[in-house]
């Protein structure tokens, strides 16, 4: 009997049901010097706000004064034991939340102090709406056309227009003056207009002069459209449930991976299916702007009855109007780009936590992808694939990439056909 | 089968009357009055509309479609609505099952992405096959969504519910088994230990009644079986090990193809076929036409079929020392036997018990029971006993079967003519078909059970002594089908369901046979994740021997040889013809004939010449017909090629073929089964005369042999790769210069790749030893790369699409090379020696295909890859007239949109689309496509190492080519990864690089091929 290959662990060959039994989450493993934003992300922020609106749960500002640090641990812990215990401050808690128990959390006493030290800063830098996420926002910055400004070529225009017109009369009044001299018949004062019809069609020059401006000018036009064909930025369809991004990842603070959490393993970011939405919309049944209405539209898709917490049977899915189109002779991998470049999701798709309808940000054209592989500093540090391919690198190599102190995605092949077409 | 008949269409036409002239020169017959509409120039002159005004409306109409045109279209994007644990949109996941269809047995791991398989691949963990796979295996992804299958079960051809079908089923069963009435089952050979249970539970259910399971294989190892039955008691076929044996002698045994369990057989064959290991099996074939496993072959000789008896019997008799009067080869052959006793092996692919017992005594003779045979691990792999099958047909047709059962086989189409099955089935009182689409046999029955495809169903396998396997859905059934094991259960009123059952059988079964899992869950998640489980082989059978070979002996003296004789073979994409309505199959090239889409009669090329047929085949050149008569059984107008290395006086041709593919049920080939007497795979009653006609025939490869042209492929024998030095069969090339020879590496025009020892650098090495040209790379590469199927009209215009092909090459004698008669050169001899040799893009350093791009659509990465870009081709095809490889290929038509196409393609229809890998753009009409040396698979190996920050490991990534090869020939890796493979293999004496003088500096290396043979005996 093949003793050795049966005990394998063959993480490749996953099994309908052996997937299932080994789904667990790890989570002893995080260090308490872990930043208790990011606890706080994993562990709290689905029914937690960290400031004052209640969401699930009430908002956690203030909690760290309110109670006393022993039994909050006991709490965060395992609260339904406490409740159960008579302890009258757990029974208390509990009434007055509509008797939802809070779900015991794999958290140390230490990752508690860590996460009420994120809340406490969180109250007390940021009073107004969280920048959860924000941070990335900060990049995309207007950027200034270095240029002549369109208000400077106008007065140009006028200026010069009031010049000519200045003198024409100026050169009227010394015809004038001079017929008058001679006795002549007054000259006609021709309009400004009519003088320049005249000019122009006399002058073949100017004529054709002009004839080349109009035909650049269209041109310029014509290319500047051809360029537009295909490229659908600021494309805000209309979506079948108004969802808005400003209240959840602005107001409320969720982290964009709660909700799009393959962004940071597989290819497609995701649309969150109804059931994750029901971690929340479980007990939060009615919204800020829509009322019942909108959130109705998720109890419908999973055949939902809000009063009796029930499924049904009739569930169907919801179309949701993809925003984002990629060509299909494009790869694109969010992983790569999530995981191991480390960009912020603004940085593509803009200040989705402003959004109160989901548009896209950017052009998506094969420029802008270009661009930002040629900008972006590739995140070499702590991972052991690129301490290999650096390695590799020959003395001159190294030299020529890091003149500018960095190594840029482009100067490892990141703007090659093969990169994102195949 | 299309040909070339003269239709017509009445009898006008046929004596083209003046009358009928007329009438054909008008392309209207009834009076169009366009001269009195254009003549009247009033007309015109009072129409309000100019035909200025009509181009104005024309050109504002076509602008504004086109703006039209811009506008985005509103995708929709529809998530779960309860998401599964591990099914991620972009991430693919691995199901590890088996391939079991009475034909080939396979371990296999099935990749889906979105919830859809979408490719098959060896399970390289498997003990049993070790990751090897065939083209038909990894083929079998396409069926899965075939338009043509069964969505429903139906009784009398109407279509019905289960729930009806079952009522239906269950009272009649009941009527006949209360009445003691005859129920047969017939099936394919059932490797499943719980079918096999849950059959005899239902046997020993109604002992009053007379239930009989017949297994039945279309392409029989009755004799071997009944042999074996014989000799050791065991009615069996033994297992093998090809990777111990130095001395391999095959009798009419095509073991790397439709032997049974050739997989397994393939990859053992490989391990010996190292010549660095010191040593190399000898491999003897003695066939009538030349077959996958002869064209590997050290020493082959051509002879007839009704011959293979008379060799065993001889190769016995030399054995024991009567060593007068035996051809030149059989002694060749006997003495490299007795040099070897004990590393040796004899197969025989005849269908006779008593040549297969001399066969077992001449194994047991040499003492290769217990090192490289052994019949106490046996193989399940065939069961089908002739004379069980024989019986059952008997009753059948006595009009006293109640009910008959048939799964997974098709005998109306598979069983020869004097059986008359279909006669026979229509006297059964109920016949009950499970099939997944239409077969011959299913349009017969009364009732007709949709079967699932084996990638939506549960089922379990026992193909030898102590390896289990379990088969699991990859993917929930499509249409409503239902397992013929879940209506068994539901017949017999068990609890539960047929996954249950294996449970049930597991539990009882397998899972005493381990220690290492104390729960049996755990057992069971455990096998499942893994696809295997190696168990206890049975103990306490005494195998004595009985020799039965006295008795044979005579027995085979009095078999019977004639004028002309026909050999019965499967070809390697189509095997036993289970396969047949499987375009990716049908469109694979035979690897020796390389003819696509059809079988056809194979004559020796000298009698063809000699009988005025034509010997050579293109799109200009058409082959002749014969009419030809088999046992009787007569096919007219059928093809005659001429095939290198076929016996004189014999003929040979492939099963499998005459079924209908496609919409538009297109026959392709002919079905050959009907003549197949007494399910042996010869007959020797045959007679033939020339029809007259012309047939058009599409292969791929058109010219014979390698031309004397020693820079494509390298040849040379074990004994001077032991003793020589790399020059004699390995010499680098040298150009003359002004400084005199230099080795064409070190001149160049082109400076050296700037970042080729930095970062990664890709590239392949293909051992030419043991590439033995199955085709299984070719399928595989079809299907990861979403290659295109163009039917069998395209292949004859040389548009065929294949990224991979497999250049076969037949070696000529060294006289004609040195004469340099290339016409001469062109007709190889009755018994040619072969190489094969995989040829893709070669990813050129100094690509050809790269200078000439106008657009710069194919550039070069700096990992070494020759990038191909759809987006940016504009198909000057330029690129193709530079590549000295001749590996580019060009879209001449939206084969996905294309009706001509989709006609023949599944892959190509709404439901086959499911098939096409996601990750690989569908390329358009207009463009270039080639190997990308699977680049979807190296950024997702890089991404994953990334991931997981690490380096990229050796064997991390592997291509579709070189994962699919059952012999491990393919190696790919990176040449900047110190410790890779690839690189060492690049490195070794026998590796040489594609017309390497021309300088392209090529990223794929090849091994020279060795061949353990003396030079001039081939």
């Amino acid at each position: 009997m093949n003793v050795i290959s049966f005990k394998k662990p063959a993480i490749h060959f996953l099994g309908l049901f052996s997937f299932l039994l080994a789904f667990s989450v790890s989570s002893t493993t995080l260090q308490a010097q872990e930043d208790g934003e990011k606890l706080f992300k994993s562990y709290c922020a689905s029914c937690h706000s960290p400031g004052a609106n209640q969401l699930v749960g009430p908002g956690l500002a203030g909690v760290y004064d309110k109670y006393e640090r022993e039994w909050l641990y006991k709490w965060i812990k395992n609260s339904g034991e406490l409740i159960a215990s008579g302890d009258a401050q757990a029974v208390a808690v509990f009434e007055q939340y509509n008797k939802v128990i809070m779900p015991a959390q794999p958290v140390t006493d230490v990752q508690v102090d860590a996460i009420l030290d994120y809340i406490k800063v969180y109250n007390e830098s940021a009073p107004v709406v969280a920048d959860a996420g924000a941070a990335g926002a900060a990049e995309v910055v207007e950027v200034e056309d270095p240029g002549i400004s369109n208000y400077a070529i106008a007065g140009l225009v006028v200026l010069f227009l009031i010049v000519i017109i200045l003198l024409r009369k100026v050169q009227y009044i010394f015809t004038a003056a001079k017929a008058r001299e001679a006795g002549e018949e007054m000259p006609e004062e021709t309009t400004l207009t009519q003088a320049l019809a005249l000019t122009v069609s006399q002058n073949k020059t100017i004529f054709a002069l002009l004839g080349i401006v109009c035909l650049a000018m269209f041109a310029k036009v014509g290319w500047d459209s051809a360029f537009g064909v295909g490229v659908y930025q600021g494309y805000e369809p209309e979506q079948p449930i108004k969802f808005s991004h400003e209240l959840h990842a602005g107001t409320n603070g969720i982290d964009c991976n709660y909700c799009h959490n393959s962004a940071s393993y597989s290819k497609s970011a995701g649309i969150p299916s109804p059931n994750l939405c029901m971690n929340c919309h479980t007990y939060i049944q009615e919204g800020p702007q829509y009322g019942k209405e909108e959130i109705g539209k998720i109890y419908a898709a999973l055949d939902f009855d809000p009063v009796t917490k029930t499924y049904g049977p009739n569930q169907k899915p919801i179309k949701w109007v993809k925003v984002h189109n990629l060509p299909d002779h494009v790869y694109f991998n969010h992983s790569q780009h999530v995981s191991i470049g480390k960009i912020a999701c603004q940085k593509c798709h803009g200040p989705v936590e402003t959004y109160t309808v989901g548009k896209q940000h950017a052009e998506l054209t094969m420029g802008w992808c270009i661009n930002c592989h040629r900008e972006t500093k590739v995140q070499m540090a702590d991972n052991g694939y690129y301490d290999e391919i650096h390695k590799r690198l020959p003395e001159e190599l190294k030299k020529q990439y890091l003149e500018d102190g960095t190594i840029t995605v482009s100067e490892l092949g990141g703007i090659e056909c093969a990169k994102c077409h195949y | 089968m299309s040909n070339n008949k003269k239709y017509w269409k009445g009898v006008e036409e046929l004596n083209n009357s003046p009358a009928f002239q007329e009438v054909k020169s008008k392309e209207f017959n009834e009076y169009l009055p366009a001269e009195d509409f254009l003549g009247d120039e009033g007309l015109l002159a009072n129409s309000n509309t100019s035909r200025r005004d009509f181009l104005k409306y024309l050109g504002f109409g076509v602008t504004a479609a086109s703006l039209a045109a811009c506008e985005a279209p509103v995708n929709k994007v529809i998530p779960h609505v309860v998401k599964g644990d591990k099914t991620n949109p972009g991430v693919a996941n691995y199901f590890a099952t088996n391939y079991s269809d009475g034909f080939d047995y396979c371990d296999i791991v099935v990749k889906t992405r979105e919830g859809r398989p979408i490719k098959i691949e060896g399970n390289k963990k498997s003990p049993l096959t070790g990751g090897a796979i065939n083209a038909r295996v990894n083929s079998s992804v396409l069926s899965l969504y075939d338009e043509k299958r069964y969505r429903a079960p139906e009784i009398g051809g109407t279509p019905t519910t289960w729930s009806k079908f079952n009522g239906t089923v269950k009272k009649q069963l009941s009527d006949a088994l209360a009445n003691g009435g005859k129920v047969r089952i017939l099936t394919n050979s059932i490797t499943s230990p719980s079918t096999k249970k849950l059959v005899a539970d239902f046997v020993a259910a109604n002992p009053s009644a007379d239930i009989k399971h017949v297994s039945y294989d279309a392409v029989s190892a009755s004799g071997m079986i009944e042999a074996n039955k014989e000799s050791f008691g065991v009615a069996a076929l033994p297992t093998y090990d090809l990777s111990k044996a130095k001395s391999i002698v095959s009798i009419g045994a095509d073991f790397m193809n439709s032997f049974p369990s050739s997989i397994e057989l393939t990859s053992q064959y490989a391990k010996g076929r190292k010549p660095e290991n010191g040593w190399m099996s000898k491999h003897f074939q003695f066939e009538a036409s030349l077959s996958l496993s002869g064209s590997n072959a050290d020493v082959r000789m051509p002879m007839k079929p009704s011959e293979y008896g008379k060799t065993v019997a001889a190769i016995y008799n030399y054995l024991n020392g009567s060593k007068s009067n035996v051809a030149p080869k059989v002694k060749m052959a006997a003495e490299h036997l007795l040099a070897n006793k004990g590393e040796s092996i004899v197969l025989c692919g005849v269908n006779d018990k008593d040549i297969q017992n001399v066969v077992i005594a001449i194994n047991h003779m040499l003492g290769n029971y217990g090192t490289t045979v052994s019949i106490k691990r046996a193989s399940n792999q065939r069961q089908g006993v002739d004379a069980d099958v024989a019986s059952l047909v008997n009753d059948l047709k006595s009009g006293s079967v109640d009910v008959l059962l048939i799964d997974g086989v098709n005998p109306v189409y598979s069983m020869p003519a004097d059986m008359d099955f279909k006669g026979a089935m229509a006297k059964a009182k109920t016949s009950i078909v499970f099939a997944s689409r239409p077969t011959e046999t299913s349009v017969e029955a009364k009732m007709v059970g949709a079967a699932p495809h084996y990638l939506e169903s549960w089922n379990d396998s026992n193909p030898v002594a102590g390896h289990y396997s379990i088969t699991q859905p990859s993917i929930s059934p499509l249409f409503d089908t239902m397992q013929f094991q879940d209506c068994m259960i539901s017949w017999m009123g068990l609890d539960g369901n047929y996954y249950d059952f294996i449970k049930a059988t597991w539990q009882a079964v397998t899972f005493p046979m381990q220690s290492e899992s104390l729960l049996f869950e755990d057992f069971w998640n455990t096998t499942l994740e893994l696809g295997y489980f190696t168990g206890k082989t049975a103990e306490g059978v005494e195998l004595t021997f009985t020799d039965n070979a006295s008795a044979a002996l005579s027995k085979i003296s009095k078999i019977k040889s004639s004028e002309l004789e026909i050999e019965f073979y499967s070809k390697v994409g189509i095997g036993n013809g289970n396969q047949s309505h499987n375009p990716w199959l049908q469109e694979l090239p035979d690897p020796i004939s390389k003819i696509t889409w059809d079988n056809y009669i194979a004559m020796n090329p000298a009698e063809a010449k000699e009988k005025g047929f034509a010997i050579e085949y293109g799109e200009q050149k058409d082959a002749d017909t014969i009419n030809i008569t088999i046992n009787g059984v007569t096919f007219e107008n059928v093809p005659v090629v001429a095939q290198p290395g076929q016996a004189p006086g014999t003929l040979s041709v492939a099963l499998g073929y005459g079924q209908t593919i496609g919409k538009s049920n297109e026959i392709i080939g002919f079905n050959v089964y009907p003549a197949v007497k007494g399910m042996m795979g010869y007959a020797t009653e045959v007679s033939m005369e020339a029809a007259g006609e012309k047939y058009q025939i599409a292969t791929t490869q058109t010219h014979q042999t390698v031309m004397g042209r020693t820079s494509v492929v390298r040849e040379t024998t074990l004994d001077v790769f032991k003793n020589g030095s790399k020059e004699d069969y390995n010499p680098a090339h040298m150009l003359a210069t002004h400084e005199g020879p230099m080795n064409v590496n070190d001149v160049d025009l082109w400076a050296a790749h700037p970042v080729a020892t930095a970062g990664h650098h890709w590239g392949m090495s293909i051992d030419l030893n043991t590439c033995i040209g199955c085709g299984s790379c070719v399928t595989s590469c079809n299907s990861e790369n979403n290659v295109p199927v163009v039917g069998k009209d395209e292949v004859r215009r040389s548009r065929e699409m294949h990224w991979m092909r497999i250049d076969r090459y037949f070696s000529s004698s060294p006289e004609s090379v040195e004469d340099r008669n290339y016409g001469e050169m062109e007709s190889p001899e009755d018994n040619p020696m072969v190489v094969h040799q995989p040829m893709m893009c070669q990813h050129c350093n100094h690509a050809p295909c790269e200078t000439v791009c106008p657009v710069a659509a194919t550039t070069h990465s700096n990992e070494g890859l020759n990038q191909m870009t759809y987006n940016r081709c504009i198909g000057t095809r330029y690129c193709a007239n530079n590549c000295p490889y001749k590996v580019r290929r060009f879209n001449w038509f939206n084969y996905m949109g294309y009706d001509k196409f989709a006609d023949l393609n599944p892959s190509q229809d709404d439901l086959g689309r499911m098939v096409l890998n996601p990750d690989v753009t569908v390329r358009a009409r207009g463009v270039m496509e080639k190997c990308s040396l699977c680049v979807q698979r190296i950024q997702t190996g890089k991404l994953d190492a990334k991931k997981e920050s690490r380096p990229v490991m050796d064997g991390d990534i592997e291509t579709a080519c070189s994962s699919a090869c059952p012999t491990n020939a393919i190696t790919f890796g990176d040449y900047n990864d110190k410790s890779s493979k690839v690189l060492a293999a690049s490195q070794s004496n026998r590796a040489y690089r594609v017309i390497e003088e021309v300088g392209t500096q090529s990223n794929i290396y090849y091994q020279v091929k060795v061949r353990n043979t003396e030079s001039n005996i081939a």
